[in-house]
């Protein structure tokens, strides 16, 4: 049985540090006069906040997994990572909102506070051990992400990504919820533990109710991870919201969403039957749609921004080849994949994003003649391409190479030759815009007030995790394997 | 007597009917109408399913948990929607159409 309420707690640092910090910092936010445009303090006090939630986090890895709240919270290895990396991808979009131009200087702490909240949802779903739990974390994560898509008021693009975001969401969270009901009324618990119990004296009259409603139930969480068929909003909000609020969407709801999945197929798919065949079966579809769509419709974007917006979902595709195999190899690979593609995607959007607020906009032409200008910036944003696309010897291909292996382990040799196409088609469109930095002639001398010292500084600092993943890469591929699912 | 199987078929015609007002609809208004059906029939389908099936309260919780999430949202999704209506002054879902490939 779990802990009690009060021993609980002391398992649960992280998630209260992060529910402090976002009451701490809307305290400090409010000291602020409203011509007071820096907020250095403000800035300051978030990233010792996130850091704590960091660091607390790191502490439960080695800690024994354990259930807490009368077995409604799980706390393993595998849930301390999940939170690891979204809170280093909060981190970095705080990192970008500090120094963009993208969102107004007084709308810049909100972006903070509500980043922080989305965080708390994030820790939530990746360690929800039932049905309430999990739907409390992907509406947490859903609610202030409709307010985040929508964050610059006057401009019309925003608020028509907030309005498609929320109408999505509010659809896709109902019929989840829908199905969820009936898996309820069958199995008689909301606790996934004794769901998977109950599902092993399953009455074979019973899965015509259960199949249907676990298809619902996945409908919500594809819609998390932006898997095709759910995947229409999420280029239009990618390139309504501002670009640091961009950063955050393809970093922390992916990455809670996968984890969410992952508990669950662990949890109730994880037996040979007539379900695992169903959930595989309706999984190995979507990913394989969702890497070949992600793709195909990346190539004819102009803008960068949206480029990457269909790039995200297909690598979404990638993690959730990972996520099917249902054992620990794919696990271990889903884990590294998002540590490599945190790092990817950071420095893609920090460098597009001082592109962008030079120039107003982000089209792939506005790269042009970059290495003349400022070759660190372009060698950083081609290695960053060059990785995506899964170049060895950067993380991207090791990452790739570790989900192959998962795949290839369970002879699903479809889907690893989809998987291994798809690369080559995003190598076109990757490579696109390291041709018009190098071969093309710059269009203007004016400096980019965003490339300053500080910035290119940070942009090298995160890259060197995606140079050095590709070679050191055993250390965090042995942490990962540590990060197995806990279930009761 | 009303039994389970009224309750779940009032709950499925709920859900049927906010699919189809989601699909038909083009205002936006209506639109957040068909999901607030959507989200009450699983609230009703929770609470008939304990009341019915299995007396297991936290079916029960589900549904005030719903309720309240349903309230957040709608009232989220409204603030959003009045904004849209401000800089666009329409709420027709066709309006909404500046973010495409």
């Amino acid at each position: 049985m779990g802990a009690n309420y009060l021993a609980s707690l002391s398992h649960y640092v992280p998630e209260l540090l992060a529910c402090l910090t976002m009451f701490g910092l809307i305290l400090i936010e409010a000291t602020y006069k409203e011509e007071q445009k820096t907020r250095g303090f403000f800035f300051l006090s978030a990233y010792i906040g996130l850091a704590s939630v960091l660091v607390f986090s790191a502490f439960a890895i080695t800690k024994e997994p354990l259930s807490i709240f009368t077995n409604s919270i799980i706390i393993d290895p595998f849930s301390s990572i999940m939170k690891m990396i979204m809170v280093l991808g909060t981190l970095g979009a705080v990192l970008i909102t500090s120094q963009s131009k993208d969102i107004d200087g007084n709308l810049k702490p909100e972006f903070v506070i509500m980043a922080t909240g989305v965080l708390v949802g994030g820790m939530l779903l990746s360690s929800a051990n039932n049905m309430l739990v999990l739907f409390i974390g992907i509406e947490t994560l859903s609610i202030l992400s409709y307010v985040l898509a929508s964050l610059r008021k006057e401009d019309e693009r925003s608020s028509e990504a907030g309005l498609k975001y929320s109408l999505y969401g509010g659809i896709s969270s109902g019929i989840m919820l829908f199905g969820l009901s009936h898996i309820f009324g069958v199995l008689g618990t909301i606790n996934f533990t004794e769901m998977a119990s109950a599902l092993k004296t399953i009455q074979q009259t019973d899965l015509i109710v259960l199949m249907p409603s676990f298809l619902l139930f996945f409908v919500g969480l594809g819609y998390k991870i932006a898997c095709v068929p759910f995947h229409m909003w999420s280029p239009d909000v990618y390139e309504g919201s501002p670009l640091p609020v961009t950063t955050f969407f393809s970093i922390v709801p992916k990455v809670a969403g996968l984890a969410a999945m992952i508990r669950i197929s662990h949890t109730f798919f994880s037996d040979p039957g007539a379900l695992n065949v169903g959930w595989v079966g309706v999984l190995s579809i979507v990913a394989a749609l969702t890497m070949t769509v992600g793709n195909v419709s990346a190539i004819g974007q102009r803008s960068v921004k949206r480029m990457l917006a269909y790039s995200s979902i297909s690598h979404a595709g990638v993690m959730l080849l990972g996520v099917l195999v249902i054992n620990e190899i794919g696990t271990r690979s889903v884990v590294f994949y998002s540590v490599a593609y945190l790092f990817m995607t950071l420095v893609a959007f920090y460098v597009v994003s001082a592109v962008a607020d030079k120039y107003g906009n982000d089209h792939f032409e506005r790269f042009n003649g970059l290495m003349y200008r400022y070759p660190a910036m372009a060698v950083a944003l081609a290695v960053v391409m060059f990785s995506l696309a899964g170049i060895p010897p950067l993380s991207g291909f090791v990452a790739k190479f570790h989900i192959f292996t998962a795949v290839l382990n369970k002879n699903y040799y479809v889907l690893a030759i989809i998987a291994g196409l798809n690369s080559v088609v995003s190598l076109y469109y990757y490579l696109k815009i390291v041709r018009l930095m190098v071969l093309k002639p710059a269009e203007s001398t004016e400096p980019i007030s965003g490339f300053s010292l500080m910035n290119q500084g940070a942009i090298v600092a995160l890259c060197i995790p995606v140079l050095l993943l590709g070679v050191f890469w055993e250390k965090l591929i042995t942490l990962a394997d540590g990060a197995k699912v806990f279930i009761q | 007597m009303i039994s389970l199987p009224s309750y779940l078929f009032l709950s499925f015609a709920l859900f049927i009917a906010g699919i189809a007002v989601m699909v038909a609809r083009k205002n936006i208004i209506a639109i957040m109408l068909g999901i607030e059906l959507i989200l009450n029939s699983a609230a009703l389908n929770f609470a008939a399913y304990t009341r019915f099936a299995n007396d297991n309260i936290d079916g029960h919780l589900m549904s005030l948990f719903i309720i309240v999430i349903a309230a957040a949202e709608a009232a989220v999704g409204l603030a959003i929607v009045i904004r849209f209506f401000q800089i666009k002054e329409t709420i027709h879902i066709d309006d909404a159409a500046q973010l495409q490939n």
